[in-house]
C-alpha cells in the first residue's frame, strides 16, 4: 500500500535531481582563509543510489549540506531538480527542503524524550499532517523499516542499527524525492552498517527516491550505483589514480 | 502535534522540579507579599466597608479615616432633617492610652458609637454583647489586639485615659493593622473618655506689641485614675456642644446619592461628605502610597518575579540546549521558525501552568494558616488571576529569551556528529 502510495513514477521526466556548478566553498576564520571546495561540478541522475565518498576532512559533509540548501555555498549554483535552490529565499528554502527532501545523519538526532512512533510523527507535524494520517503514516513507514513491533520504545531503549531505522522511516515522510544520508554508517558496527545501506539502496530501487550516501567506507560501495570521489576540494575523476589509491588502501 | 514541548520537559525530572520550584517561588512571593498588601489595606478600611453607611459627613478637612477634623455634636440633628435622609448616626473617633495595673500604657483609638445604632459595624462580635457598651465604662476590643493590651480576655480590668474600662465585649475582623488598638464604646463613654481627663484653661500672654495673646489649652488634668467604676466620676453624656468626627447617613430608598451629598454639604457647614466608596478609596489611597508599605512589598513581590525568572529562563535555556540537534533536524526538515517558537512557548506555558498550580495551593495554604496567626493573606480572585498572568508573561518571556538559541541556530550544524 505503502508502495502505491509512494508512486516511483512521480517526475520520472526529469532527468537529474542534484546539479552542481563550479560550487566553491571557503572557511573564513579569524587567522585563515580555508578553501574546501575548489569548483564542484556534479550531475546526479533521478533514482538510484548515489555514493559520495572521500577521505575524512575532504569536505564531503560542507558539500551535502550546500546540495542539501542547508549552507550557501561562496560561489556556485546548485539545481535540486531542476530548480536552482541558491536563488531561493531562505523561507523558499525551507519549504523546498519540506516538500522534497528527506535526512538521515550519522548521529541519528532522533528526540530521545519521544518514542520511535512519535519521532516519525514529529516528521508528519513538519509537513502539516496531524492526528491519525500522521499516526497511522508513521506506522506504516516503521512496518517499511523492519520496526513495526518497537513503535512504543524510545530510542535510549533501541539499537544503533534500529535507531537509524527510525531515522531512516522518519526521512521517509512525505515521500521526498531526494534523500540525503550523511555517514549514516559511521555510528554503526559493520554489520549494521552494511544493513542500513541494504535498505537504503532497496528503498531507492523500490520508492524510486535518489539516494546520496555520504561515506568514507569504501565496502559500502557494492550498496552505490555511482560513486563520486571527493578530494582536494574537488570531485577526482573514478578512475583517476587518487580515487583508486584511496578505494584499495581502505578496502 | 505531537508534544515535543511535554515530554522534552518532563525528560529530565530533577532540573523540571527545579523549574517548577522556581516558579512556585516566584508565584508565593507575587501572592504572598500582594496578599499581606491586600489583607494590609483591606483592614485600613474594614470599618468603612461593613458599615451600613450611604454617606459619610465629616469635616471639610478630612485626609482619611483616622486623620480629620470634629464636627458638631449638633450637626446630626440638622443632617437628619435632610429630605431624603434615612437614618444619621454619630461616630466619635479620638486617641487615647490603655493602662492595665501592672502593664505597659498602650496607645488605642477610641471609636464612640452607638451600639443600638443601624449603621455602623464594630467587626464580627465573638464575646459579649454590643448593647454591654451601653454601661458606663464598658469597652470592646479586638482579639487580635488583647495581646498588646495584655488583657487575657473578657473582663479584664484596665483604664483608658485614666478612666476605668473593663473589657465587655471582643470582636473580629475590625482592626486596622498600621492603626492603634480600636476601642469600641458608646458615644457616651467615648465622650466621657475624650474629654473628662482634660481641663481647660485660658493661656495668656503679653506680646512685644502690647496686644495680649490669648490660647485655649486643654490639658490633662492628672486626676489619679479610679480603676473600680463603682467610684468613677460619672458619665459626661455627649452634648449638643460637643465635637464627634462622623456623621454616617442611611439614603432614602432610591435617592440619588449625589444630589443627597450636594444637599449635606450645603447644609452642614464646613463639611465634606464622601459616599462609603470614597471614603474607603482615600483611606486605601493613603495607606498605601503615604506609608511606601505598597512599595516595599511590591518591591519583594518583583523580587519574586525577577528570581522566578532567572530561574525558567536558566532552564529553559538549558532544555533548549540539550535539544539543539533536534531542533536543527527539525529546521533541516523544514519546519518553519513559527513551529519551532510554538513549541519552546508551549514549553514555557507548561512550566507556568506546572508551577503555578501548587505554588498557588501553597500560598492558600499559608493564608489559611496565617490567619490562625492573625496575619491577614488576603488571596482575592483578581491577586490569583494576576499571578497567574504574571507567571505566564515570566514563562513566555523567558521562553522568548531561550528560543533565540533556536532561530540563530544553523541548520548546517545537524551534520556534525
Ligand atoms: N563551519 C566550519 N568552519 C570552518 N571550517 C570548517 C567548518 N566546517 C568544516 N570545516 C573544515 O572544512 C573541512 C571539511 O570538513 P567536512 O566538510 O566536515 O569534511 P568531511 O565531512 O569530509 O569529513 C575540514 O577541514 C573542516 O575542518
Ligand atoms: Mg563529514
Amino acid at each position: 500500500m505503502l508502495i502505491q502510495q509512494l508512486s516511483p513514477q512521480r517526475n520520472r521526466n526529469r532527468t537529474k535531481a542534484i546539479a552542481a556548478r563550479d560550487v566553491r566553498m571557503v572557511y573564513q576564520s579569524r587567522a585563515e582563509r580555508h578553501q574546501v571546495l575548489k569548483g564542484i561540478d556534479l550531475e546526479i541522475p533521478r533514482g538510484a543510489c548515489h555514493v559520495l565518498m572521500g577521505p575524512s576532512g575532504s569536505g564531503k559533509t560542507t558539500l551535502v549540506s550546500i546540495l542539501a540548501g542547508l549552507l550557501t555555498p561562496t560561489a556556485g549554483q546548485v539545481f535540486l531538480l531542476d530548480r536552482e535552490i541558491t536563488q531561493l529565499s531562505p523561507r523558499e528554502l525551507t519549504r523546498f527542503r519540506r516538500e522534497h527532501l528527506g535526512f538521515v545523519f550519522q548521529g541519528f538526532n532522533l528526540f530521545p524524550a519521544l518514542s520511535a512512533a512519535e519521532n516519525v510523527e514529529v516528521a508528519f507535524n513538519v509537513k502539516g499532517i496531524r492526528g491519525k494520517a500522521a499516526v497511522a503514516g508513521a506506522q506504516s513507514l516503521l512496518d517499511l523499516v523492519g520496526l513495526g513491533d518497537r513503535r512504543h520504545y524510545r530510542p535510549c531503549d533501541l539499537s544503533g542499527g534500529q535507531k537509524q531505522r527510525v531515522a531512516i522511516a522518519r526521512a521517509l515522510v512525505g515521500e521526498p524525492e531526494i534523500i540525503i544520508a550523511d555517514e549514516p554508517t559511521a555510528a554503526l558496527d559493520a554489520q549494521n552498517g552494511q544493513a542500513i545501506s541494504q535498505l537504503l539502496h532497496h528503498l531507492a530501487k523500490e520508492q524510486g527516491c535518489t539516494v546520496l550516501l555520504v561515506t568514507h567506507d569504501p565496502r559500502l560501495l557494492k550498496y552505490a550505483d555511482t560513486v563520486h570521489y571527493l578530494e582536494d576540494g574537488q570531485i577526482q575523476p573514478q578512475d583517476s589514480s587518487r580515487a583508486r589509491f584511496y578505494l584499495n588502501s581502505v578496502a | 502535534m505531537v508534544s515535543i514541548a511535554r515530554k522534552n520537559l518532563l525528560e529530565d525530572l530533577p532540573r523540571f522540579l527545579v523549574a517548577q520550584a522556581g516558579i512556585m517561588f516566584a508565584v508565593g512571593l507575587v501572592a504572598i507579599q500582594t496578599g499581606i498588601l491586600n489583607g494590609f489595606t483591606r483592614s485600613t478600611v474594614r470599618l468603612i466597608e461593613d458599615s451600613e453607611a450611604d454617606l459619610w459627613v465629616a469635616s471639610e478637612k478630612i485626609v482619611h479615616f483616622e486623620l480629620t477634623e470634629p464636627l458638631l455634636t449638633s450637626q446630626l440633628e440638622e443632617a437628619e432633617q435632610i429630605p431624603g435622609v434615612a437614618v444619621a448616626e454619630a461616630l466619635l473617633l479620638g486617641v487615647g492610652r490603655w493602662q492595665t495595673p501592672q502593664g505597659q500604657p498602650d496607645p488605642l483609638k477610641i471609636v464612640g458609637f452607638d451600639p443600638q445604632g443601624q449603621l455602623f459595624q464594630p467587626g464580627y462580635i465573638s464575646e459579649g454583647t454590643v448593647n454591654s457598651l451601653l454601661q458606663p465604662y464598658q469597652v470592646m476590643v479586638d482579639r487580635t489586639r488583647l495581646t498588646s493590651l495584655q488583657a487575657e480576655g473578657i473582663g479584664v480590668n484596665g483604664t483608658v485615659n485614666q478612666l476605668p474600662a473593663r473589657i465587655a465585649a471582643i470582636t473580629e475582623d475590625s482592626q486596622s493593622i498600621p492603626a492603634s488598638a480600636f476601642v469600641f464604646t458608646s458615644l457616651d463613654n467615648a465622650n466621657t473618655y475624650l474629654t473628662s481627663s482634660l481641663s481647660t484653661k485660658v493661656n495668656c500672654q503679653l506680646q512685644e506689641n502690647d496686644n495680649l495673646r490669648c490660647t485655649k489649652v486643654y490639658e490633662n488634668s492628672g486626676a489619679a485614675a479610679e480603676v473600680n467604676p463603682g467610684t468613677a466620676p460619672a458619665i459626661l453624656p455627649l452634648s449638643q456642644t460637643d465635637a464627634i468626627t462622623y456623621i454616617l447617613v442611611k439614603a432614602q430608598p432610591q435617592q440619588d446619592l449625589t444630589a443627597l451629598k450636594q444637599k449635606l454639604e450645603a447644609a452642614l457647614n464646613e463639611t465634606r461628605v464622601l459616599t462609603t466608596a470614597e471614603l474607603s478609596q482615600i483611606t486605601r489611597q493613603f495607606w498605601q502610597t503615604k506609608t511606601g508599605v505598597g512599595w516595599i512589598l511590591g518591591l519583594g513581590a518583583a523580587v519574586g518575579v525577577v528570581v522566578g525568572m532567572v530561574v525558567v529562563t536558566q532552564i529553559l535555556y538549558a532544555s533548549v540546549s540539550d535539544h539543539l540537534k533536534e531542533f536543527g533536524t527539525l529546521k533541516a526538515m523544514g519546519a518553519s521558525n513559527g513551529l519551532l517558537y510554538r513549541i519552546v512557548m508551549e514549553q514555557a506555558l507548561w512550566m507556568a501552568v506546572l508551577g503555578y498550580v501548587p505554588g498557588m495551593l501553597l500560598c492558600v495554604s499559608i493564608s489559611v494558616f496565617a490567619a490562625g496567626q492573625g496575619i491577614v493573606i488576603l488571596i482575592t480572585p483578581l491577586t490569583a488571576a494576576a499571578a497567574l498572568g504574571l507567571v505566564v508573561v515570566m514563562c513566555l518571556g523567558s521562553g522568548a529569551l531561550a528560543i533565540g538559541k533556536v532561530i540563530r541556530l544553523d541548520p548546517a550544524s545537524v551534520f556534525k556528529a
